[in-house]
Order: C-alpha cells, then structure tokens, then sequence
C-alpha cells in the first residue's frame, strides 16, 4: 500500500471519499439480529390465519344457512341458530386474542436494545460508523412497521371472522342474545380492540413498551417481564375505565336498548328524582302478579321494567350506541400511536444520551 | 496530529470517580500502553474516546481535535472492547457482511484474506470459536475498517500465550503496513513491553506517568548506595521511590540525563519498564507528565513534579 | 552460535534475508540492542556477508510481534554504526562486514596476555564471578573516560547484563 520511506512508517494518506451510509443498510443488519424474532411472529401469524380461516369459513358457512333459512320459526331452523351459536364459544368472546399483541409486542420489543447491553455487544454496535442513535432507529422504525403490518393483518382476518356476530343493522336474528353480554357489542372488552386499527396499535404501543424498559431495564429477561406487566396494566386501565369516556356517553330512560348498545351503568329514580333503593323496588314488585317473574323470584323480562314505570319510576341507562364503534376506533388508535411515538422518541433520545 | 488528546478529564459515576484531572496528549504513529491496575481508569478512560460514556469534566478530542463520539470518530477509530463482544449466534461471514454495512470503510478483500489465513471458515458461529479465534475475528473487523487509531480495551486478558503472540504479531503487522495507531490497555506491563513505544500510567484515576518509553527510560535510573548516605543525596536527587535495608537502599531517581555522575561508593543501573511503573504506582503522589507544551507533538520536554 | 526460530508459518520463506531474529525477553537487554547485536554476531561469525539484505520490518514485526519503531532503531543505529544501509523501496542491506576487526597477530597477543592475567587472579583466590566483575567495573570506568552520552547508556546497558 504506502511505501516503507527510509527508518520511518508509513504516514496515513489523507482521506479519500468515503462511502455514504444510507438507511437501508441496516435493513439487512436487523434482519439478520433479529430474524429469530421476526420468523416467530410471522410462523404465529401464519398459525392464526390458518385457525381463523378454516374455523371462519366454517362460521360463515353456518350462518349463511341459519339466514336463509325458511321459515323462520321452524324446528329445522331452530337447529340450525343453535348450530352456529354453539361454535366456538371460546373464542367468541375475543379475550384468547387479547395476549397477541403483548407477545409480539414485548418478545419482539424488548430484546432489541435490552440484548445489546445485557450481552455487552453494544460496545461493537455502537462504535461502527453507522452511530448509535441512527443503528437504533433504523431497526426500531423497520420492526415497528412489521409489527404494525402483522398485527394490522391480523386484526383484518378478526374482523373477518367476527362479522357474522355484527350484522349491520340486524335484526334478522337473536343470535346475538346467546353470547355471553360482553361480546353482544361491538364497544364491550374483549372484542373492541380485535378489530378496526386498535389491534395493530396496541401491538405497536406494546413494541414501543418494550422498547423503553429494555432500555432502562437493560436485562432481556426482566425487560419482557415488565413489558408484560405493564401492557397488562395499560389494557386493563384503558378497558375499564379510560374507553367509557371517549365520547360523552348518552342517558336515556327509553326501556328498549338495543343489544348492541354498550351498556356502563343502569339506575332506578324514584317520581322524585332520587336514586331508588333494591329495597324499596323490591317492595314495588311484591304487589306485582306472579307471571312477570321467572323462577326465583328473579325480574327479567322488560314487562318488569314497564310495571315499576307504570308505578312512577324511571330508569336511567347509561351507554354508548353501536355507532360509535368507528369514531372510537379512531380515537384510541390515535392516542395509542401517539404514545408510541413518545415511547420511541424516548427510547432513541436516551439512546443518544446515556452513557455505557 | 494527536491521535487522543485531554484537558482535565475527569468522570464520575454518583459518588465514585473514575477519572480525575487527566491531561494527555497521545500522538500518532505510536503503539501506546494504558497501563494500571484494576479499576483505575483504563477502561472509562477509552470508552470516553470511543462516545460510549460522556466526560463529567474536562474535554476528550480525538484524531486531531474531533470530539469523541463525532462521526469522524466514529468513522477514524475501530474498537475492540473487553472480552471482544460480538454476536455470538451469527457466523464469521455475518460478522463481515454486518460490518461492512455498518461503516464507509470496509476493505472486504482484507478481511476475506485474514479469515482464511486464520483458518476461520466463514459459516462458523462466532460462538463456538476459541477465544483466541474470537479475539483475531474481533481484531480482523477492526482492521478491514482501515482505522486511523486502534483501541484495544485489555485485548489478551482471556488468550493463551500462543494466541495474544498472534495477535499482537496481526496489531504491529497493520502497524507496519497502513500506519494505523495503536492504544492498547491491560495491567499486565509484562506483555506490552515490547510493543509499546508510548506509555500512559493511570492508577487511581490520575495520571502518573505519559510519554515515550525510550524518554522515559533514558530519564530514570536505580542508584544503589549506603542507606547511611541515602538521606543526605535523597534531598539533591528526585526520587521517585526507595527500597531501603539495613545498610544498602536503592533509589529509583528521575534525572536529566543518565550520564549524571555518580558519587562514590554509589552505583547506576538503568531501569527496565515494569520496574518503573512498580516505583511510580507504590508512590501514588509521584507523577511524571510533559511541560506546557501541549497542541504540537509531544516532544522531549523536561519532566516536572 | 545464532539459532534460528523455528520457521512454524505457512507464508512464503524469506526470499531476501539470511537471518531471522531471536528475542529474549528475559535477559534486560532492550530489545532494538538484541536486535543490533545479533547482526553484528551473525556479521562476525559469516551468517551475514557483504550486500546481504537484513530481514524486512514488516517480516520481522509478524514474526516477534514486537513495535516496528524498536527494528527501526536498531537498523538506524546500525546505519549510524557504519554496518548498513537502507534503500527506499527495496529494505537494508549490509555494506560494511569487517566490525572493527582487529588483526590476527594482535588479537593472538591480546589473548595471550588475558590468559596470564587470569591465572594470576586465579591464584590469589579471585573466582570467576570476581573476575567478571572487576573487568566489567574497568571497562565501564574506561568508557566514561572516554566520553559520549550515548556510550554511556549502551555501557549502563552492557553493565547490567553482564561482559558482552
């Protein structure tokens, strides 16, 4: 290379041009580092497509012939109702789907930087030309986009799968009554985040979770505990407590809900305006014929309810209509993608500053 | 140039301080030795010229005034860390195809030559290779990155003799051939005695001692005389250390020059480097550091107290 | 007697030098003066004639794995010595094989004499490790009389190895 000048060593020629680094050289890179991680989820995904596929066409299928049944009332297509409510009961109510986007989100999630310190291979990552804090970037916006994608897909085939349960404008059949009350709407728990574009923000919001405590937890193992812990936390909290309030919920004293109504609370007012005790409402109904009562003395038919109107009181129910389903959609999977940019941004931005 | 150059570099991590108040300027062209015991400072001191831990005071250049942790930093310095971190589930071949992405200076055909000089095939896991594999394959990436400065953080600690001889025979190959700079840590003086040209002492997290070995050496020497006298010519002589018996103390002196004369009934022996580092890490208030004559080369200044 | 290490590696023999250097890391001697002082042996005992090339730094440095700055020195100090010479581009080459060669009459006489004085120190009960040191003391003070920084170092260096 450089000529050996007389008792001295070679001087370093100045620099020539070096190459440029563009971005997608660390495509490859994070292939190849985490291709363990992304072949799992995508063998996942596939195994999910193919459940749902099959149990799906086969719900379709059922249906279908449960619709166009002729007449309605018959014992033949009585059967046939039965049928398709008694399919899959298990996984009608969405809640085997919730964990998904966690896993993904905390197996994909946290090993990405917790790895790196925890095995002290940072020290030879972070000290090539390409810097630390664009290495960090690339790869989390690159798995972040897959994670996105993969659960997006997911969540359409949910969708798929889920639609005979949600007819538009249905009244074709009860069959939403036998499921169990969570599920009959579309805004309940288990099923609000399956489909629409919260699945694939929860999935990111998980990443992005992951993201930071692997970060700050800096140990693989603990890093996808906490991820967990705290996803679990955030669903619960968000569920509960937070989703109810996205919009102002309506109040109506009207007693003919539709089943698809997501219902928070109902309250009994006496004539006056104020909350009416069970006491008091039990003594009401004791002067009420007995045909209004199944067995138990348990008030269920709304024949009920119309006797205690008929005696002055109103009921008050609280609850957010179906309709809501997409403009609640939006609003959570808005929030939830902007915390997962902040989550991101938190993570490069320590990255950037923290020392070894 | 100066390949790393400090202003009162100091880091502390909470309460502890693991660098205080060091001023170095190392220039290029040199095989330079950190040199310390354990937890002196060695390794916070290199992973603050390589961007992996910010000063707390004090101000860290490298290359000729970059700021550490600047892409011309990152681009001019390839670092091998402690016990050689590397993937361990990828292959020798991955390892190069990741480097290479990684940087904008990549000599593929160099490293594809060391890898079948080393006998490393390419589909090997870096996992299942030896240390001493490990250490040469960490050491190849480093090298096919055509660096302007070498670190290498306590490179031999976990090798057999045969293989820290191989790689430090591959360091002052590259040495020879691209000009490359070397600083090299370890608190075995023994082993880098003979490749070192340049030494840097740190112990406590202060500098003891910086500059060239053949300075240094040229400027120390042993007297040996009646630990009767030693007294008397201690005030007169700077001594660095004293290692006194009954009736004979040896002297380890700083001088201008070795061709002092002797006193009577005194002999002179010159110093080999590990003794010398021994005399100045027993004393931890006795340093040797250059005059004010920092920003140029550092030259043959007079050594201050 | 110079020994050869063993030739272990499988890249090409060394086409120019005759030689291959030793280093004993235990013996004090600093390593660029090993380096000079197996030339000047292996000059003296034939190994190395007139024109030959001195091995190259870069096979040198593989070899020992010792600093390239410390062969450059001991090829400059053998350049300052009169015994050789490098060429840019091409490597060094010896160009003076006669190291202060003193005639055979006179190194006869010398020997002669050594021997007589040996025997008389013998008889009045000096021992070998005496004798060692009285020369080595002699000749030091004979070298500070005679002057020169650089002299001076090489004989503190001689001294602690013991009669070159």
């Amino acid at each position: 290379m450089t000529t050996l000048s007389t008792f001295a060593l070679p001087v370093r020629a100045e620099e020539e041009n070096l190459r440029p680094l563009p971005w997608r050289q660390m495509a490859w890179v994070t292939w190849r580092q985490h291709r363990t991680g992304l072949t799992a989820v995508t063998a996942m995904f596939a195994a999910i497509a193919v459940l749902l596929g099959v149990a799906g066409l086969h719900l379709h299928h059922a249906y279908a012939a449960a619709i166009a049944c002729q007449p309605a009332n018959s014992f033949a297509c009585n059967n046939l109702v039965n049928t398709f409510n008694g399919m899959y009961g298990f996984v009608a109510n969405g809640f085997i789907f919730q964990p998904v986007p966690a896993l993904v989100g905390a197996f994909l999630g946290a090993p990405v930087l917790a790895r790196e310190l925890e095995s002290g291979t940072f020290r030879f990552a972070w000290t090539q030309g390409f810097g630390r804090w664009r290495w960090t970037f690339a790869k989390v916006v690159g798995l972040g986009c897959v994670v996105t994608a993969v659960a997006g897909a997911i969540s359409v085939l949910l969708s798929w799968y889920y639609q005979p349960y949600f007819p538009a404008g249905s009244q074709a059949l009860y069959v939403s009554r036998e499921l169990p009350l969570m599920a009959s709407s579309p805004l309940g728990a288990g099923l609000f985040d399956l489909r629409g574009v919260t699945f694939a923000a929860w999935a990111l919001a998980a990443f992005a979770t992951g993201l930071l405590t692997g970060v700050l937890v800096r140990r693989v193992v603990p890093a996808i505990v906490a991820t967990l812990v705290a996803y679990t936390g955030l669903a619960f909290a968000v569920g509960g407590i937070l989703r109810q309030h996205y919009l102002a919920p309506l109040v109506t004293s009207k007693l003919n809900i539709p089943d698809s109504a997501w219902v928070l609370s109902q309250q009994w007012l006496t004539k006056a305006g104020r909350p009416a005790s069970q006491s008091v409402l039990s003594h009401v109904l004791q002067g009420a014929p007995g045909q209004l009562f199944s067995k138990g003395g348990v008030p269920k038919s709304v024949n009920v309810w119309q006797y205690l109107v008929q005696h002055g009181y109103t009921q008050l129910t609280t609850y957010q209509p179906a309709d809501r389903f997409w403009p609640f959609q939006w609003i959570e999977g808005g929030w939830l993608f902007a915390l997962s940019v902040l989550l991101i941004a938190a993570t490069v931005w320590l990255v950037r500053r923290r020392a070894a | 140039m100066n390949v790393i150059e400090t202003h009162a570099l100091g880091k502390s991590y909470g309460s502890t301080r693991a660098l205080n108040d060091c001023t170095v300027a190392i220039p290029e062209g040199h095989v330079a030795a950190l040199v310390g015991p354990n937890g002196a400072g060695k390794t916070t001191f290199l992973n603050i010229a390589v961007g992996l831990a910010n000063p707390t005071t004090g101000t860290l250049t490298v290359l000729g005034g970059c700021p550490a942790g600047s892409q011309a930093g990152l681009d001019g310095i390839a670092f091998v860390a402690q016990d050689t971190p590397l993937y361990k589930n990828l292959s020798a071949g991955d390892l190069v195809h990741v480097t290479r992405n990684l940087n904008r200076r990549f000599d593929q055909g160099y490293a594809m030559q060391r890898l079948c000089e080393l006998g490393i095939a390419l589909r090997q896991k870096a996992g299942k290779m030896s240390g001493g594999q490990q250490a040469q394959l960490a050491l190849t990436l480093a090298l096919a990155r055509r660096p302007r400065l070498l670190l290498l953080d306590e490179p031999m600690a976990m090798l057999d003799p045969l293989a820290r001889h191989d790689f430090m025979a591959t360091v002052m190959t590259a040495v020879v051939d691209d000009g490359v700079s070397v600083v090299l840590s370890s608190h075995v003086l023994a082993e880098l005695e003979r490749v070192a040209d340049y030494l840097v002492l740190i112990s406590r997290g202060r500098v003891q001692m910086v500059g060239e070995v053949d300075d240094l050496l040229a400027r120390h020497r042993v007297l040996t005389g009646p630990s009767s006298q030693s007294d008397r010519y201690a005030e007169q002589w700077n001594v660095v250390h004293e290692s006194r018996g009954a009736s004979q103390t040896h002297l380890v002196v700083r001088c201008d020059s070795t061709s002092d004369p002797v006193p009577s009934g005194w002999e002179a022996h010159p110093l080999t480097l590990e003794e010398l580092t021994l005399a100045y890490l027993r004393e931890p208030g006795a340093a040797a550091l250059p005059g004010p004559s920092w920003g140029r080369q550092a030259e043959r200044s007079e050594a201050t107290i | 007697m110079t020994v050869d290490k063993d030739d272990r590696d499988s890249t090409a023999p060394q086409r120019g030098s005759p030689i291959e250097f030793r280093l004993d890391l235990g013996s004090g001697v600093p390593t660029y003066l090993q380096i000079v002082h197996q030339v000047e042996h292996a000059l003296r005992l034939g190994y190395l004639v007139l024109g030959d090339q001195l091995p190259k730094v870069r096979d040198v440095v593989s070899e020992l794995a010792i600093n390239p700055n410390t062969v450059l020195k001991a090829y400059k100090e053998l350049e300052t010595k009169g015994l050789a010479v490098g060429r840019p581009g091409q490597g060094t080459f010896i160009i003076e094989a006669s190291l202060n060669q003193v005639a055979l009459p006179e190194l006869t006489e010398l020997r002669r004499s050594l021997v007589s004085w040996v025997a008389a120190a013998d008889a009045v009960g000096l021992d070998e490790d005496g004798i060692g040191a009285l020369v080595a003391n002699v000749l030091r003070d004979f070298r500070e009389r005679r002057g020169g920084s650089a002299d001076r170092r090489d004989a503190a260096r001689h001294e602690a190895q013991g009669v070159a």
